[in-house]
């Protein structure tokens, strides 16, 4: 009499399946997308050459899409590797800011000899996001401060500081903006040929390549899956609890101080106040959506940033609105996540006699 | 529409030997139930009479929490029949089973913490369609406390009240939502022997009111005394249907839960004491909030001897075991592990020493639901270097051992890449034994190891141990059931309010004598 249909946990997720509920997720969400634009004017030929051809297809477009990709990429794997030991790192954006500065504030000193001077930089935003992290994690670990209010707070005191000094003592006296004066050709990251794509490529795969590593097969890895499963066991059972939190967590800080200076010194050249906005929600819904995974933050950062550059060619062409680009990501990432509940379940229809 | 309006009011009706023709209570026929192809309930089925007091038995994973799930409509069956007093009527939902008169008290009890005792009623009254205010609440609470005989403060914060307390908020809270059939799942497990009897009492008194109880347990000897009529479940069958208590035997019940003849209770051999390996000197464990949990104490543990912990739950056992494993920190005393001083020794030190935990509750400190058989059995073995160098885990061995393990300790359920959540309790103390007692064992300290478990897995873990101690381990057994304590114990002493009693032998720790020590008038 009834048409009733359940939902019935599984079990076991087989891999298959995963792929391909995030596929279909991302298709659908692609074509309801577009349907979206289709509506608000944009011709449909054009959204097939605009976020297919322009975005992947072409050098010039793969080449914006992976340069969007590069600090995606190391602020994900920032925050997968702070959410693989349960801290929560809402501080991403405070992070890439102290990294952002490090690297500005060699430069501006031409601290070290020319051809060191990239690699001083980049260090110094490994250390300095590390350190901006130490806070929140000594608070946390010595007297359980939550580390969402704490990170989160450091984020805005970071912001705070860049425009301390932006309006002060690193304003470019030249333009009189509140912006630091430009690189000099050493401190940028050495242009590979495809539009704007730099040598920061190679830093974000080599990131991902040694956050694979750790997580996927040194020993601290598994510590980190057995203290994310269950910290009071794996204290129980004699693990390095202590350490591995600390190693992920100030890695995550590093990782997202980095990704600051790549900014920087590969697409701005110089230290402003918006370079890092934005990437505290990209950064959370890239490592959530990858599940924390390092080679999954590497395919949905890049996809995530061909949306991004279909988006500002749709602003700029086709005089779309930021809110409606908005829209179209939104929609895209939402279908992505919903779709996990056909992998979670398994849905049966059945008839009531 | 209100939900005690069409609820069968309990009245004073007839017992149900007196066959009044009266519709059963509640009656579940030909019930078949899954979970993701997995069959729970295959055929199965239960009736359920007014006024009586029904037990429901059969070991762990016998569907007896499923069956009486279905009845209160937290599962959908897949196939089968639900009557309540009678009447066909589709119950789709919690609610519907409210509104229709049948109340669960689920193991894990469905309370705000943080709310009073007044409060949560007037959620759950409110949630059926029934809204009132706190102080009315208050006032329901009141009366039907004072109605049936216990006390509880309805202005009590649930978090701040014991286990048994809660559990009388519940089934006061599922009395004044109008249930006349009234469902309790394992209610004893978490009680002590007075509060059981005083539970059962209270049970019985509400069946001679009219109303109608199933109490799930896998004790029945508990509660043999309060039970009207039982019947047995078997992996997902009514093996055994309404036979009157007085009909039936305790090892033809255990028979048909079981498949087989209940098996002889595993016995230690007899005691052949070594070296002292474990050594406690006024130690004193501070308590969470303030004071002390451990006052003082003093035990001495030899190679081949099983030292039983008797006593009441809450009395320091926890925090014992906790600080034996190195979680809780040391307030005062010592603590020597083959003679050499490991009172601030890691948990890591520990472990080399060749201390052993096996806590309470298997997955809050020891093993992790998340991660798989492999992963869990392997966990304390890679900070030695068992499974390959700091920067290359070597998941190949991982994997061996764990099918290893799995096949020498008959573990069921899944194989190295299965994840722990979907083990049996008993199967996932298998696994923990597995873990636990492989080489280097010297000194096991297990705490209620067969908390939960059917006869067979306790069986199982039961025989595990005294393997372990016969082949030179020592073992501290802390555990609250007597019958485990005196059967395997070489000494036994009594923990009572953070101190031990002097040891007793085997011979003379008689339950009676036990009995005493626990309540401390001795
Ligand atoms: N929510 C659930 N999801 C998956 N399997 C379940 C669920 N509830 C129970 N089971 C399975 O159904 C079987 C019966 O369980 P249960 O009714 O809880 O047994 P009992 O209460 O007799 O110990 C077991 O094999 C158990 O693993
Ligand atoms: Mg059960």
């Amino acid at each position: 009499m009834l048409d009733t249909a359940l939902l019935i946990r599984r079990q076991d997720v087989p891999v298959w399946l995963s792929v391909a509920t995030y596929a279909g997720g991302l298709i659908f969400g692609l074509c309801a997308a577009a349907l979206c634009l289709v509506q608000l004017g944009v011709p449909a030929n054009a959204l097939w050459q605009e976020f297919v051809v322009q975005t992947f297809l072409t050098q010039q477009g793969l080449g914006q899409t992976l340069t969007a990709a590069i600090p995606l990429v190391l602020v994900s794997l920032g925050a997968a590797l702070s959410m693989r030991v349960r801290f929560w790192n809402i501080g991403i954006e405070g992070q890439l800011w102290l990294g952002a500065m490090a690297a500005t504030w060699i430069s501006l000193h031409d601290f070290g000899p020319g051809p060191l001077r990239l690699w001083l930089m980049m260090a110094a935003a490994l250390v300095a996001g590390a350190l901006w992290m130490a806070l929140p994690l000594a608070l946390k670990l010595l007297w359980n401060v939550s580390e969402v209010i704490s990170t989160l707070l450091m984020g805005s005191i970071a912001f705070l500081w860049v425009q301390h000094l932006l309006f002060g003592a690193w304003r470019d006296a030249a333009t009189g903006f509140p912006t630091s004066t430009t690189l000099d050709p050493v401190e940028r990251l050495p242009l590979l040929g495809w539009d704007q794509l730099h040598a920061g490529l190679w830093i974000a795969l080599a990131a991902v390549v040694v956050c694979a590593l750790l997580t996927g097969v040194t020993r601290l890895g598994f510590y980190a899956r057995a203290v994310g499963a269950n910290r009071r066991a794996a204290l129980a059972s004699g693990l390095p609890v202590l350490l591995t939190v600390c190693v992920f967590v100030l890695g995550s800080g590093a990782l997202c101080g980095l990704a600051g200076a790549v900014i920087v010194s590969g697409t701005e050249f110089r230290l402003t106040q918006s370079i890092g906005a934005g990437y505290l929600f990209s950064g959370i819904v890239v490592a959530y959506l990858a599940r924390s995974n390092p080679l999954g933050v590497l395919v949905v950062a890049f996809v995530l940033g061909g949306i991004y550059t279909a988006g500002n060619v749709l602003k700029v062409f086709y005089g779309v609105s930021e809110a409606v680009v908005l829209l179209a990501q939104g929609i895209v990432l939402m279908s992505v996540l919903c779709a996990q509940l056909f992998g979670d379940y398994r849905i049966v229809t059945r008839r009531r006699a | 529409m209100t939900a005690g309006a069409d609820a069968p009011t309990p009245v004073a009706r007839p017992g149900p030997h007196e066959g009044t023709g009266r519709a059963p209570a509640l009656l579940l026929r030909g019930i078949d139930k899954a979970f993701d192809g997995k069959p729970a309930l295959t055929d199965a089925g239960f009736r359920l009479e007014w006024g009586e007091v029904h037990a429901l038995v059969g070991e762990n994973g016998a569907g007896k929490s499923t069956i009486m799930n279905i009845a209160a409509a937290v599962y959908a069956a897949d196939a089968g029949e639900v009557v309540v007093d009678g009447r066909d009527v589709p119950l789709k939902n919690p609610a519907d089973a409210i509104a229709a008169g049948i109340g669960m008290v689920h193991q894990h009890f469905r309370l705000v913490g943080r709310f009073s005792v007044a409060e949560n009623v007037a959620l759950s009254l409110g949630g059926a369609g029934r809204k009132c205010s706190v102080a009315e609440a208050a006032r329901l609470v009141r009366e039907k406390a004072a109605e049936i005989g216990f006390r509880l403060d309805p202005a009590a914060r649930i978090e701040t009240l014991s286990v048994a307390e809660q559990q009388r908020a519940e089934i006061l809270k599922v009395l004044l939502l109008g249930a006349g059939i009234l469902v309790l799942d394992e209610p004893t497990a978490v009680l002590t022997e007075d509060e059981a009897q005083a539970l059962l009492s209270l049970v019985k008194g509400l069946a001679g009111q009219g109303h109608a109880v199933v109490l799930i347990t896998h004790k029945l000897r508990e509660v043999a005394g309060y039970c009207d009529r039982i019947t047995v479940m078997r992996q997902g069958r009514t093996v055994l249907a309404e036979a009157p208590i007085a009909s039936v035997t305790m090892e033809e019940v255990a028979r048909h839960a079981v498949g087989e003849t209940s098996p002889a209770p595993v016995r230690s051999a007899a005691e052949s004491a070594g070296a002292e390996v474990l050594a406690l000197k006024g130690l004193s464990i501070a308590r969470a909030g303030g004071g002390l949990a451990v006052d003082g104490l003093s035990l001495s543990l030899r190679a081949g001897e099983i030292l039983g912990i008797a006593g009441v739950g809450g009395n320091g056992q926890s925090e014992l075991v906790a600080c034996l494993n190195g979680l809780l920190s040391v307030a005062g005393g010592h603590l020597d592990i083959n003679g050499v001083d490991m009172t601030r020794a890691s948990i890591a030190a520990r472990r080399a020493a060749g201390l052993r935990v096996i806590p309470a509750d298997r997955f809050d400190s020891a093993m992790a639901r998340g991660l798989t058989l492999a992963e869990n059995l392997a966990m304390t073995e890679v900070p030695t270097g068992a499974y390959g160098g700091a920067f290359r885990l070597r998941r190949g061995a991982m994997r061996k051992a764990a099918e290893q393990a799995i096949a020498d300790r008959e573990i069921r359920g899944g194989g190295p890449a299965t994840q722990a959540a979907l083990l049996s309790g008993g199967n996932a103390q298998k696994l923990l034994l597995a873990r636990e007692l492989a080489g280097g064992a010297r000194v096991i300290v297990a705490h209620s190891p067969s908390r939960g478990l059917d006869m067979r897995a306790a069986r199982a873990v039961h025989v595990a141990l005294v393997e372990a101690v016969a082949q030179g381990a020592a073992c501290l057994l802390v555990s609250e059931e007597l019958e485990e304590v005196i059967a395997l114990s070489h000494r036994i002493t009594v923990m009572n309010r953070g101190a031990l009693s002097a040891p007793l032998n085997a011979a003379e720790a008689t339950p009676a004598r036990l009995g005493e020590l626990m309540v401390g008038h001795a």
